[in-house]
């Protein structure tokens, strides 16, 4: 089994989803079993929860919305 | 897919990866348009860019809005450029990253780390690390205690380099390789950029927490 250190290095590839097969299963196995790591998995894991709250501040007005498909109408009025 | 110990003394459930956003459904309204499939390709990622637009304004919502148009509008006019099916929310990223720049006046910094990977380990053993000492240990309910508007102001602060690649992977759920395209650098740079913002913000967040009790310190 690989080393806490080794866990943790890959911690963050391994939550983004981005590491081979054989590596993700590595520090899946270390994580499940080990009592010191598992804690700092399950904290990065509740940042990305809040990051992916956070990032609904970015949802669009609807006067944006409108605004922008008026111009694009425009836009291919100007075309044609 | 959750992977369960099943016998032993500890039991954790560990998932590899994270939930990512399903890609939005096209609205109706917009179909009218002639340009095809933009409507059905491009729009409904007019949240997710406007996210983006946002965080590379530091929160402007007028620019923030502008850009959001002007990256619409340019990407709507170069549509025939756009190979269909292929990854539109990766291309209205760049074209809205390039539209701020231009904007801006900046240039865009491109460099080679040949040791970016191992830089990037080290940066992951350091954030999770720094979170060890000093403070009793956090847990998932430290966030529930963040002010919104402060992590959105400690984003804010990032250096662009640091800001725009966690933006793009942390809050617009793009990969690594999807990223690299939008800002045309190695994977190697994103990984390195990437995990450099989240210890600095993670940093932030921390002193933040400090700050205002929510996390007590031991031995500071």
């Amino acid at each position: 089994m690989i080393r806490c250190e080794e866990a943790m290095a890959r911690l963050w590839e391994f939550l983004d989803g981005e590491l081979e097969d054989v590596e993700e299963a590595a520090v899946r196995k270390h994580l499940e079993v080990c009592h010191r790591c598992y804690p700092k998995y399950d904290f990065q894991r509740a940042y990305f929860e809040y990051m992916r709250r956070t990032s609904r501040h970015g949802e669009g007005s609807v006067e944006l919305r409108r605004e922008l498909f008026q111009k694009l109408l425009e836009q291919e009025a100007g075309d044609d | 897919m959750a992977w369960t110990m099943l016998s032993g003394r500890g039991v954790h459930q560990v998932h590899a990866g994270r939930e990512r956003a399903p890609r939005p459904e096209p609205r109706d309204e917009a179909t009218v348009l002639a340009a095809e499939g933009f409507a059905e390709e491009a729009l409904p990622w007019l949240d997710a860019v406007h996210g983006f637009a946002l965080r590379l304004t530091r929160g402007d919502r007028d620019a923030a809005e502008d850009l959001v148009q002007d990256t619409f509008l340019r990407a709507h006019r170069f549509w025939h450029t756009y190979e269909r099916g292929s990854n539109a929310r990766s291309w209205l990223f760049t074209i809205c990253r390039n539209t701020f720049l231009h904007g801006k006046q900046k240039a865009i910094n491109r460099y080679e780390d040949s040791t970016v990977d191992l830089e990037a380990r080290m940066e992951t053993i350091a954030a999770v690390s720094a979170w060890g000492t000093g403070s009793k240990r956090p847990d998932r309910e430290f966030f529930d205690q963040l002010i919104e508007e402060e992590v959105i102001e400690a984003i804010d602060e990032l250096p662009d380099e640091f800001r725009e690649v966690l933006v793009l992977s942390d809050m617009g759920d793009l990969k690594y390789a999807e990223i690299a395209e939008v800002l045309d650098v190695p994977v190697g740079t994103v990984k390195s950029r990437l995990f450099r913002g989240r210890r600095i913000l993670q940093e932030r967040l921390r002193t933040f927490a400090v700050r205002s009790g929510y996390v007590q310190v031991e031995d500071e």
